[in-house]
């Protein structure tokens, strides 16, 4: 594998250990990492490998028991709560398997959300862009309840890209789809990490969606199992 | 995050709060129309007592004393030229007709009233119709006496015709406490009768209508200028409108007080039904805070977004409970007419909806503190793992938030009651309590944790009921604590009004004297003795009793003491329960009754020297805790003026009195072979059969009409009256706390509903019947009344043990039935409030709940 100068999340030796039963569990065991900018790196694994564990942790959601996760150069690991969000707020996207949308927030207002708390003075133009980019452009005023999984899904995916995050981190982003959603999903969220140039992290138990990553991390057990660079799919071929 | 974002985040995160509104509003509402009730009701009669008070002083100025204002008075001299005086004397006595009544009568002389109306019968100033030889009388005297307009009554023993009917008067509140009807009559018919012998009961005021020069504002100075010019005005109290009626503006005071407490405890009890609220919609809340924070939201953003949506709530929840109580308030004249004048209500009182506002939202923000605290400890990789772990708690935090809450309930307790002292004890009683009850209902859930169900006798809903109960996360500990509350303060009252009455109705021991003849002539004392044998009175005892005034003690003269005690007392910023310096005046320049005799009666008992020791000195026995307002000791002198000659007694005893045996007793009771030669009157107390005391007045009435029966038995059951309808009108405002915690017993009932109906299809589906899983509810619900009636009703006891034999110093009586009915109606008051929020759950056909799974 190529070193990566000047990587945009560096891992180094991270370890998360969780109580469990009066016991330790190891989740993640010594994973060193590091991802460029705008790359599209797969991380893969079977229930209970760990993927989520590590995309919390590149997020700051989640404290490392010990190791370094470093973001453009800065470590994260022992910024406060305010300093992890305020790092969220102007550098990470998410998208989740469980799409994560605010049930009292319309569509539109979701996708808004980010932006206001960054104080973004085009966030209605740019709502209405991404709105547009993802197909719902006429459904902005409805509220989740209203929306099918899918279109909930094309919202987070317009969210997630709306305040245009250097790093976005999508949880199993098809996991609760159907296949002919899972691929629109998918063609939506790769064009627009095209188009935005954002480093993007996806987690998935599914080779077939991992296929279409630049790279590949397997997980296993808490550890890195390998690593691999193969011929990319397109969405299109993927889940047919 | 600018104020914009903050407010339109605000705004639509309230979206999915609507749901949980109807709650909140109910449990708030309920305190806040209390505390709107009693403030706007004290605040009413205040303003209605300040702005009626020229009306019911009839004067701009006053002038009370047992001597007459001297007639030579010179106004003009006293720099209040043009102002105009009226002298009442104020007594009460007995008229006679076909048989007799107690009335008070007021003797005028000049114009009356100078403010307000007093309505009459003929419509014609008073003063015309008063004459030598005729009275006015008040309308329950004709009905009492079976008299009309026109008919003779006798009054002191002189007839008087009834020239006309007062119908109401300025200075008599509806409310307010009397012996009897009014009789007004003239100077020149007061003449005529035997009534104003040496040593009789007379009030004398002076009213003074100032001229029209004098302002509002210079007032005062008016009532400096008048106690200039009086000579002795030690023995005489002057007010103003503006202070006037002081012991009707001191009850409205403690009544607002008291009450006010009483309020803010149901409001209190509403509060942990918001806690409840806000804890179950935070609950729902959480996987939307955690989105929240991971877009970036910090937990100091969060936390105010929470609190401000707490607060509106708190806001709609205390309007409604303003509207609630303002139509309380105007209820309240109509339910309680015996205790609240009508005619001094004023409904409009913004400070009391303010009061109630701020209130509100206080206790809404404040009882919410702790739910949101919880809001900064929501970990952001809930959102992608639920079972993530909460983020640490700050130790600071916890006990930030509890000291918070502590010092905010202090706050209002003391804002509530303007006292710095009753407060604190409030904020200390009700957090002991809160604490104790909580206690209580977890240690009987973790017994009942603990019992083995399983072998229980019983059907099945029954261990069903119980295992509800030690449920853990049930909501049940905040319900028990809530309705014990309740049960407490409405218990906790009743148990001290019904012993105070019961204390009224049965202090009178059995060979009490029934009644007491005032005011008898020593020449009237035999035919007065040979009426009561005649009626068959079985026990009549009779002293002398002599009218004085102290002028020196320790030779100090008795004005420079008294100016020293009202220096004192005016000095006074708090009111204390004892108005030790007020009792002190009042002592040193009332007239004083001595009496004489050789030995104490029974039960007199000697706590300090030896009775009629000192054969080289006049001697006087003075009862302890008036030697004590008076500031006296054993050897103290005491100068007296003995309607003008003087007299001085050595103290050489002290002695307790136990006046509840109703006996004849004196602070002061000189030696023997002292006063035996002064002018004097008799009093006298006996016991009469019963029914005998309307002949033996109507009697003394005809022969002695001087002499006044006042009948013991009848005073008590006016006073018992008058604190039946007090007891009556506080158990009312208790019930606000029992309705706050039947409003969070339903609360925590809906809270869990979905989960209760998931238990009713289960069951349904595993074969029981509705009325079976109505029945397991109704042991759960049972169980809670039961127990928080129970814990109530202890600490409702402990309570009013304490207010009774420490506040009252009356022997503590249990009283069973009260605390059974307390009981009974807590358990009946739960299960009803618990079926009847679950009625929907029980509905429900099991497939319904079973599908949407």
């Amino acid at each position: 594998m190529d070193q990566i100068t000047n990587p945009r999340i560096d891992i180094q030796s991270l370890t998360r250990r969780l109580p469990s039963g009066g016991r330790e569990l190891t989740i993640l065991d010594r994973i060193d990492l590091a991802i460029g900018p705008g790359e599209f790196v797969a991380v893969l694994g079977p229930s209970g490998s760990g993927k989520s564990t590590l995309l919390a942790l590149m997020a700051g959601l989640d404290r490392p028991t010990s190791g370094e996760i470093r973001i453009d150069g800065e470590p994260i690991q022992d910024l406060s709560e305010d300093g992890l969000a305020l790092l969220r707020r102007r550098k990470i996207g998410f998208v989740f398997q469980s799409f994560q949308l605010l049930g009292n927030l319309t569509a539109r207002e979701n996708v808004l959300l980010p932006m206001e708390l960054l104080g973004l003075s085009d966030a209605p133009a740019r709502a209405t862009e991404l709105l547009a980019a993802v197909g719902l452009q006429d459904r902005g005023h409805h509220y989740p309840s209203q929306l099918s999984g899918g279109e909930q899904q094309r919202v987070a995916l317009a969210r997630a890209f709306a305040t245009r995050p250097a790093i976005l981190l999508a949880d199993e982003p098809t996991g609760n789809l159907d296949g002919a959603t899972g691929r629109k999903i998918l063609e939506i969220l790769t064009g627009l990490w095209r188009s935005e140039g954002t480093t993007l992290v996806l987690v998935t138990h599914d080779p077939a969606v991992a296929a279409l990553a630049d790279r590949r991390i397997h997980l296993l057990d808490g550890r890195i199992e390998k690593e691999e660079t193969a011929a990319k799919l397109q969405p299109a071929e993927v889940l047919s | 995050m600018s104020p914009r974002f903050f407010w339109n985040t605000l705004i639509r995160e309230s979206r999915g709060a609507r749901g949980r509104l109807a709650f909140f509003v109910a449990c708030l509402s309920v305190g806040v129309a209390a505390v709107v009730a009693v403030a706007g009701m004290s605040a009413s009669l205040d303003e209605g007592v300040r702005s009626e008070a020229r009306q019911l002083l009839a004067a701009d100025l006053a002038i009370e004393g047992r001597r007459p204002v001297p007639p030579g008075l010179d106004l003009a001299k006293a720099g209040l030229a043009g102002a105009q005086r009226t002298d009442l004397k104020e007594m009460v006595t007995v008229v006679l007709a076909k048989t007799s009544q107690v009335v008070e009568l007021r003797v005028v002389q000049g114009e009356y009233p100078f403010y307000g109306n007093l309505e009459l019968r003929p419509r014609r100033p008073l003063s015309e119709l008063l004459g030598p030889e005729s009275v006015v009388v008040g309308s329950e005297l004709l009905s009492n006496l079976g008299l009309r307009q026109g008919d003779t009554l006798r009054v002191g023993g002189a007839p008087f015709r009834i020239a006309g009917v007062v119908l109401s008067e300025p200075d008599r509140v509806s409310v307010s406490f009397t012996i009897g009807p009014r009789v007004f009559m003239s100077a020149a018919g007061l003449a005529r009768t035997q009534l104003e012998g040496r040593g009789s009961r007379v009030g004398h005021r002076t009213l003074i209508k100032l001229p029209p020069s004098f302002s509002a504002e210079q007032l005062a100075t008016a009532k400096e200028r008048l106690e200039k010019a009086l000579a002795d005005s030690t023995f005489y109290r002057i007010e103003t409108y503006k202070e006037a009626q002081p012991a009707l503006r001191n009850s409205i005071d403690r009544v607002d007080r008291f009450l006010g407490l009483v309020a803010l405890l149901s409001l209190f009890v509403g509060g942990i039904g918001v806690a409840q609220s806000v804890r179950a919609w935070l609950a729902s809340r959480l996987d939307a805070i955690a989105v929240l924070k991971c877009l970036g939201m910090r937990p100091r953003e969060i936390f105010p977004l929470y609190l401000g949506q707490t607060a509106l709530l708190g806001l709609a929840g205390s309007l409604v409970g303003i509207v609630l109580g303002s139509a309380v308030q105007l209820a309240l004249p109509s339910l309680f007419p015996d205790l609240i004048p009508a005619e001094l209500v004023r409904p409009w009182q913004p400070t009391a909806l303010l009061r109630g506002l701020g209130l509100g939202v206080g206790v809404a923000v404040l009882f919410s503190l702790p739910s949101l605290s919880t809001v900064l400890r929501v970990p952001p990789a809930r959102v992608l793992r639920r079972d993530a772990e909460p983020l640490p708690s700050h130790r600071w935090a916890t006990a930030a938030t509890l000291i918070v809450l502590g010092t905010g309930i202090w706050a209002m307790a003391t804002a509530q009651s303007r006292s710095l002292d009753l407060g604190s004890r409030f904020t200390a009683g009700v957090v002991l309590v809160t604490a104790v009850l909580a206690g209580a209902a977890l240690l009987i859930s973790w017994m009942v944790r603990r019992l083995p169900r399983e072998s229980l006798p019983g059907r099945v809903w029954m261990r069903h009921g119980l295992a509800a109960l030690a449920r853990p996360g049930a909501g049940t500990v905040s319900a028990i604590v809530a309705l014990g509350l309740g049960v407490l303060v409405v218990l906790g009252m009743s148990l001290v009004e019904r012993r105070l009455s019961n204390q009224l109705a049965t202090a009178i021991p059995p060979d009490a004297p029934s009644a007491f003849l005032i005011d008898i002539q020593p020449a009237q004392w035999q035919g007065v003795h040979e009426i009561l044998r005649r009626q068959g009175a079985s026990r009549v005892d009779s002293v002398p009793v002599i009218m004085a005034r102290v002028s020196a003690i320790d030779g100090r003269a008795v004005e420079q003491l008294a100016a020293q005690a009202e220096a004192r007392r005016k000095k006074q910023e708090e009111e204390k329960p004892e108005d030790r310096e007020g009792a002190r005046r009042w002592a040193l320049t009332r007239e004083q009754r001595l009496t004489y005799m050789k030995e104490l009666p029974a039960d007199n008992r000697i706590v300090e020297g030896k009775l009629w020791s000192d054969p080289k000195r006049a001697e006087v026995s003075v009862e302890k805790e008036f030697a004590d307002d008076l500031g006296l000791k054993l050897g103290s002198k005491i100068r007296f003026d003995v309607q003008g000659v003087p007299l001085e007694l050595t103290v050489t005893s002290l002695r307790t009195v136990d006046w509840q045996t109703f006996g004849i007793n004196f602070f002061l009771v000189v030696e023997p072979g002292v006063l035996e030669k002064a002018p004097q009157l008799r009093l006298a107390a006996t016991r009469l059969p019963r029914g005998s005391e309307q002949k033996v007045q109507d009697a003394l009435a005809a022969a002695y009409p001087n002499v006044t029966l006042i009948r013991v038995r009848e005073v008590l059951e006016k006073i018992s009256g008058v604190l039946a309808r007090i007891g009556v009108g506080i158990r009312f405002l208790g019930g606000f706390t029992v309705l706050a915690g039947i409003a969070i017993l339903g609360g925590a009932v809906s809270a869990g509903s979905a989960r209760r109906g998931r238990e009713v299809a289960l069951l349904k589906t595993l074969g029981m019947t509705r009325p079976g899983v109505a029945g397991a509810f109704a042991v759960e619900y049972a169980l809670i009344g039961l127990v928080a009636g129970l814990i109530g009703a202890a600490g409702a006891t402990v309570l009013a043990y304490m207010v009774v034999t420490r506040g009252f110093e009356l022997p503590w009586e249990l009283q069973a039935w009260p605390v059974a009915v307390a009981l009974g109606g807590a358990v009946l008051l739960a299960v009803g409030a618990g079926l009847a929020a679950s009625a929907r759950a029980l509905e429900r056909r099991p497939i319904e709940v079973l599908r949407a799974e």
